[in-house]
């Protein structure tokens, strides 16, 4: 029993407190006469292709229920025939954009047009840094981890603005400025709206805001002490996602694929692949600030003191750690089914109105809630984290 | 001072408003959730014309009596009917007769005015062709034998909203002897035969009822 728990736990990543992955498989490695230096190299890359690998499987999971949803939406049936119920649709998209002629336009520059995508989908995955499935599933619990995200998302207008310019068409240029204006508008009060959150949590570390809300379980999670904050937060997020009804630097009707236009095969995919990754990656986050994370509605430690389990143990540790990602994809899935119904709901925002909600409704209001989380904070310490 | 207060109370209330319209449309999505879709899975599902449906133009090569009505009633004399007179028997002798379905546009003009009957309208729909002169049917060709939906032993036939029994809006899975909704033809048919004896005008409705029966 102690083996496959060692084992499973070594396997899926998991470690609670009491259970440091990373040290068990440098220790079992070091016993078959490893250097402690060559096991810890092992080690490194592991962590990294698990999130990689999590975070490909989220898209092709997301892009399944994109369309699986829109269908219910409007009375379809959505892919059917690619695997049961359609679910190797993605796989087989993503293979066939794969196969497909590279094209670069004739008058365009091909270096940056080649750079663009990369510059788009290479912040999103790096992000994925410091999510955190659990207490230490993470591959690296940065001090400053959500304002790394914040700042790393900030690049990624770069590439949108290089792509849309390099392709030499005028709809990718419109799709681009637009793309570049859209993200650094929604982008401070994103940033002011985590701002308060982090003001609450006396941490920038997203470990350290999760575990701050995981007190008392469902009541204690950040949605309740930052209401405003949090829909501030979740339309940035659309925004920066380029979700309906924010998706105009796409928009098709008017601008072909915006960006996006001259693209195809695989440098398209890489945009596909990016505005997926990021739209989990949001959910994700929305789930970790607000939501409580890998937090169960009632506390993991209760349930163990109920039936009187030692929340030491092995075995509870796996269960916890598992419980952790489940909650947290959970979370996240839930937030992303929600973004697919909005899509399906609202219609899309001209460019003016965009920017009017950004500059002069939601930069106003995100400023308010931090002054009056701060207020707040010195009013009442202890419900808001003084 | 109050006029500022006024502007901020108004912008609020058009936010919550906003905010309410956003959730009365995300339940109307939401809602859509539970419908089911009634999708036909063409080309394995089929739905059954119905029994009015002017499909491909059948026609019998035999009866005609090349008396073009068929190209006079047509709105592009679009039929071309090919005879020759033979002076002996004093006769028209048909040679050849065509359609061309590329272009009619299936009024079903010709069908109503010939006077032998030997056009008339089948349930085939599916003439798409990779060259559109191969749509120019000769007398051979319009003399085949229409395809069948409810016959193909490929195609599951489903029948359309206004055959389904009452309640019913999807077709999967409704059995075939189950009667669809109203009265058919056969039974106001039936109604009025028992009622004709109190009523002498009734004849008059009977022959209606005749045409209806189509």
């Amino acid at each position: 029993m102690m083996t496959f728990t060692f084992f499973a736990t070594s396997y899926l990543g998991i470690a609670g407190p009491g259970l440091d992955l990373k040290s068990s498989f440098v220790d079992s490695l070091q016993s078959f006469g490893l250097s402690t230096e060559m096991a810890r190299l092992l080690w490194l890359p592991l962590p990294m292709l698990l999130v990689l690998t999590a975070a490909m499987v989220g898209v092709l999971v997301t892009v399944w229920l994109e369309r699986k949803i829109s269908a219910a939406a409007q009375q379809r049936i959505g892919p059917e025939f690619a695997g049961a119920l359609g679910v190797l649709q993605p796989m087989a998209d993503g293979l066939k954009l794969l196969v497909k002629e590279d094209v670069i336009p004739a008058r365009a520059d091909g270096l940056l047009f080649s750079l663009g995508p990369v510059l788009v989908l290479v912040p999103v995955i790096l992000s994925w840094l410091i999510v955190p499935f659990g207490q230490t599933l993470l591959i690296s619990n940065v001090g400053v981890g959500i304002f790394l995200w914040i700042s790393l998302s900030s690049i990624q207008p770069i590439g949108l603005l290089m792509s849309g310019y390099a392709s030499n068409n005028k709809y990718s240029l419109l799709g681009g400025l637009r793309a570049a204006a859209q993200s650094i508008s929604y982008e401070i009060p994103l940033a002011l709206s985590v701002l308060a959150v982090v003001m609450m949590s006396n941490s920038l570390s997203t470990v350290e805001i999760v575990n701050l809300q995981n007190d008392a379980g469902l009541l204690s999670w950040n949605v309740w002490r930052q209401p405003v904050g949090f829909v501030i937060f979740w339309i940035c997020v659309l925004a920066e996602c380029e979700r309906l009804p924010f998706d105009l630097p796409e928009a098709e009707e008017e601008l072909v694929a915006g960006y996006q236009t001259e693209y195809a095969g695989m440098k398209f995919a890489l945009f596909y692949l990016g505005s997926y990754i990021n739209l989990v990656l949001s959910a994700l986050l929305v789930s970790v600030l607000y939501l409580g994370g890998w937090g169960f509605p009632i506390p993991v430690e209760w349930l163990a003191s109920w039936l009187s389990q030692p929340i030491d143990a092995p075995l509870i540790q796996l269960v916890t750690g598992s419980v952790g990602i489940v909650m947290t994809v959970l979370k996240a899935y839930l937030l992303v089914f929600l973004a697919i119904l909005l899509r399906w709901t609202t219609p899309r925002v001209r460019i003016d109105q965009l920017l009017d909600l950004g500059w002069k409704f939601l930069l106003p209001i995100s400023l308010v809630n931090l002054l009056v989380t701060a207020a707040l904070k010195l009013l009442f310490p202890l419900a808001f984290g003084g | 001072m109050s006029a500022f207060l006024k502007q901020v109370l108004g912008y609020t209330s058009d936010a919550i408003d906003a905010g309410k319209y956003l959730l009365k449309g995300l339940s109307v999505t939401f809602d859509h959730m539970r419908r089911r879709p009634i999708t036909v899975q063409y080309p394995y599902e089929k739905l059954i014309p119905s029994e009015r449906y002017r499909g491909r133009i059948h026609y019998e090569f035999d009866k005609c009596i090349a008396c073009e009505v068929c190209v006079r009633v047509c709105p592009i004399n679009l039929p071309v009917v090919d005879w020759v007179m033979n002076k002996e028997t004093k006769k028209k002798e048909l040679r050849n007769y065509s359609i061309d379905f590329g272009v009619c546009i299936f009024c079903g003009n010709c069908v109503e005015y010939c006077p032998t009957n030997c056009l008339s309208m089948t349930e085939e729909y599916e003439l798409s062709a990779f060259d559109r002169h191969s749509l120019n049917f000769d007398n051979v060709a319009l003399g085949r034998l229409p395809t069948s939906v409810t016959t193909d032993p490929a195609v599951q036939p489903l029948r359309e909203l206004a055959y389904l029994p009452v309640g019913k809006i999807d077709p999967h899975g409704v059995a075939s002897d189950q009667p669809r909704a109203g009265h058919l033809p056969s039974d106001l048919l039936n109604g009025l035969q028992k009622e004709a004896p109190l009523e002498k005008k009734s004849d008059v409705e009977l022959s209606d009822g005749e045409n209806l029966k189509g």
